[in-house]
């Protein structure tokens, strides 16, 4: 016992195990911790995909709502409208919107944005599908320029978007015309473009026209290709008449622009990104050549120029030469003459061939020499042509309309004149036009009909007249002898005249003998050719009864 | 007040969970695990590492909560327009439309509740951890009452999936489910089970160590 306590003792010396409750990791923290992964995936992926947040400026914010209203790019969702406010001074909207994290490159100063609504237009419908959805803005992104989160949104939609293969070009016209944005641009009558937009050019004071040109026809659009004006319908009335010119149904309505080369002109290189050309009135313009070289002159006229309007033709010997630029009207105060300044301008290029010393010229650049030689000796040989007659003179183009033209020809019967090189520009001497010189020819007609002796011719007329009377007084007294004489002299042959056709009456009338016997003498003709008749059916029947005699007397 | 009933701990005696078959606990056995001579199942004196797990899973459920409630519940395309709608948007559309009872509903069942229940879980999970013996009867009744609730959130998921099978008219209207009937749903069920792992016989120990 003493030996079991003894071990007890020891055993009891040694220190008691710690019993301690067991840490051990419970399986179902796991739970939470899934829940906090989870959670913080959410909270990451929210983080990095939400995307800038930037404004647009509209005038209007119809159809936009926020919250709602998406931002799309080729129907992709890019961006989502958080809010819509007025701007500060109330002129306006400004849209705040959310993008997604992939559009921050391309929210730049050259990036675009508009509100797509439906549209319903001449010759062109979209958007159709936002009366369901409603409207949303649409974006023409790109990545150049400097970035920014303010944007001025567009009030009408582009037409083009960003990555469309072409190329854009400029148009510098006078005026716009029925062109506006969405105008097409014909190539041979294949719709190849349309009119991108359009502004005014305040220094030229003309419009520059933008327009965009899609692939693989943007190739066609050469260094020299000329672009004209198709829009509608083309009536033109002018000196040579009455011209019509469509494109298509398309342009007729909604004006357009199409494009080609001269028919004189060889291909040139492929035009560059916004080259610029200007725009031709017409068709049948782009193939009149351009000239450089012009020169002006200053015609006098003192008659009627009604239906002379600038743009006229200047003529020579029917060919045109040049254009009347302007007319105006001088009134000299000293003689209270009136005369009309007409200016106008010459190509002198046109005249292809020059006739020189060596002889005819056809090498276009010696021409040119000799056309940059001749302004020169222009003084000299515009004298030289004067002496020869050389006169400008109002002539009507067209009878119908009454337009006028100049025309330049040479007179070696006009009356001497000389070239003027006193004011701005030389004054060539000018002939009255040729209903002008009928106009005259008949004043003086009239003039010599004035000089007709009307009051002796009268004086002799009046004897004449006295002489006539006495005629009629002669012609009157025998009038009355016809009437006392001569008419019942007239009665009595009348009467016997009616005695005698009384008398034939009575021999011929229908009771008279005459009218009885002829009577008879019909019917016995009748009766007699009746019998010739059977007798000749009897002959053709049986000839040989003229030999042989009636059959039934041979019985 | 002198508790005059003897409770089954300190009897020695174990309740099994599945027949609920009582029997003795045995004595500090090392190697082995008690085990209901009946049907066989594993015997606790009480459920094991109750407070641990329900703390557990109402924080896992906090955490889902916040998707469920941030991201879009349903995703309605009617007409070509899309919306994506959260729970709150649902409810706070109800009320501009007029249908407060529907908002009502929707709010009680899918926002009110499952928070009211974490509430509920935590003050539990708190009161025995600072071992409270304030009205114990209270805090057992808070405890069924959550037990009950709890499937009752679940309307909002039916809702979600009963739409999503009955609207499908193409391009007319479309509703789609989003993430958060997902995250909402695991609240749901992570609530039930933090209730379903809480042990309401913890109450009463505490309360019953007190008066020893």
């Amino acid at each position: 016992m003493s030996e079991e306590n003894s071990e007890m003792k020891r055993a009891e010396q040694a220190p008691e195990a710690l019993v301690q409750t067991k840490r051990s990791f419970s399986i179902i923290w796991v739970v939470p911790i899934i829940a906090l992964l989870i959670g913080g995936w959410l909270t990451f992926k929210a983080m990095t995909e939400k995307g800038p947040v930037i404004t647009i400026t509209f005038e209007t914010a119809e159809g936009l709502e926020a919250g709602k209203t998406k931002i799309k790019f080729k129907d992709v969702e890019v961006g989502k409208v958080t809010e819509i406010a007025l701007n500060e001074d109330q002129s306006g909207v400004v849209v705040t919107a959310e993008m997604t994290k992939d559009s921050k490159r391309y929210l730049t100063e050259k990036t675009t944005f508009w509100v797509v609504r439906a549209t319903v237009a001449a010759g062109k419908v979209s958007g159709l599908g936002t009366l369901l959805s409603g409207a949303y803005i649409g974006v023409n992104p790109s990545a150049e320029g400097d970035k920014t989160k303010h944007f001025k949104g567009l009030e009408k939609p582009p037409l083009i978007t960003a990555g469309m293969p072409g190329r854009h070009f400029v148009l510098q016209s006078k005026e716009l015309g029925s062109l506006d944005r969405g105008s097409p641009v014909y190539y041979r009558g294949i719709k190849v473009g349309q009119v991108v937009d359009y502004n005014f050019d305040h220094d030229r004071d003309g419009v520059d026209i933008k327009f965009f040109i899609g692939a693989p026809f943007h190739k066609k659009v050469l260094e020299n290709s000329r672009f004209w004006n198709a829009s509608g319908v083309d009536l033109k009335m002018d000196a040579t008449g009455i011209k019509l010119d469509t494109q298509s149904l398309v342009s007729i309505m909604l004006g357009g622009i199409a494009f080609d080369l001269p028919t004189y002109m060889e291909p040139g290189k492929e035009a560059e990104q916004d080259r610029v050309f200007s725009l031709f009135k017409d068709r049948a313009s782009i193939e009149e050549k351009t000239y450089t070289f012009k020169q002006h002159y200053m015609l006098y006229f003192d008659q009627n120029v009604r239906g002379l309007s600038p743009g006229a033709p200047v003529e020579l010997k029917g060919l045109r030469i040049g254009e009347v630029v302007d007319v105006n009207l001088e009134v000299n105060q000293e003689t209270h003459t009136v005369r009309i300044p007409v200016l106008i301008v010459v190509e002198p290029e046109r005249v292809d061939v020059l006739v020189t010393e060596e002889g005819v010229m056809t090498d276009k650049e010696e021409i040119q020499e000799e056309v940059e030689e001749s302004r020169a000796d222009l003084k000299y040989d515009l004298a030289e042509q004067v002496e020869k007659g050389m006169r400008a003179q109002l002539k009507t183009g067209n009878l119908l309309t009454g337009q006028l033209y100049i025309d330049i020809d040479f007179y070696p019967d006009a009356p001497k004149a000389k070239v003027e090189f006193a004011g701005e520009y030389p004054i060539l001497p000018t002939l009255p036009k040729p209903f002008e010189q009928i106009t005259e020819s008949v004043a003086r007609i009239l003039k010599k009909v004035e000089k007709i002796p009307f009051d002796k011719i009268g004086k002799d007329l009046q004897v004449a007249v006295e002489a006539l009377t006495g005629t009629l007084n002669e012609i009157k007294t025998m009038s009355g002898s016809i009437n006392d004489e001569t008419v019942p002299r007239i009665n009595a042959s009348l009467d016997k005249l009616e005695d005698t056709l009384e008398g034939i009456k009575s021999t011929l009338g229908p009771d008279s003998a005459i009218n009885y016997n002829a009577r008879q003498v019909t019917t016995e003709l009748a009766l007699a050719i009746r019998s010739i008749r059977s007798l000749l059916e009897y002959l053709e029947r049986d000839p040989q009864a003229l030999i042989l005699g009636k059959e039934g007397d041979k019985k | 007040m002198k508790v005059t009933r003897a409770s089954a701990l300190q009897l020695g005696l174990v309740s099994c969970h599945a027949c609920h078959l009582l029997s003795r606990k045995p004595k500090a056995s090392t190697h082995g695990v008690a085990c209901c001579p009946r049907c066989g199942e594993e015997l606790h004196q009480r459920k094991p590492n109750s407070l641990m797990r329900t703390w557990a899973l109402v924080l896992a459920a906090i955490i889902f909560y916040i998707p469920a409630n941030v991201l879009p519940m349903t995703i309605t395309s009617a007409l070509g327009t899309v919306q994506a709608d959260t729970i709150m948007s649902g409810v706070i559309y109800f009320m501009q439309h007029g249908s407060w009872e529907i908002a009502l509903v929707i709010f009680t069942a899918s926002v009110f509740v499952p928070f009211l229940k974490f509430v509920i879980l935590i003050y539990l999970l708190l009161s025995i951890h600072f071992k409270s013996i304030k009205r114990p009867k209270d805090r057992t009744r808070l405890y069924r009452f959550t037990e009950a609730i709890g499937r009752w959130s679940m309307l909002d998921i039916y809702v979600v999936t009963i739409l999503v099978a009955l609207v499908k008219l193409g391009f007319l209207a479309d509703i789609e489910a989003g993430p958060a009937a997902l995250y909402f749903a695991l609240v749901v069920v992570t609530t039930m089970i933090a209730a379903e792992s809480f042990d309401p016989r913890l109450i009463w120990d505490v309360v019953e160590e007190k008066h020893e």
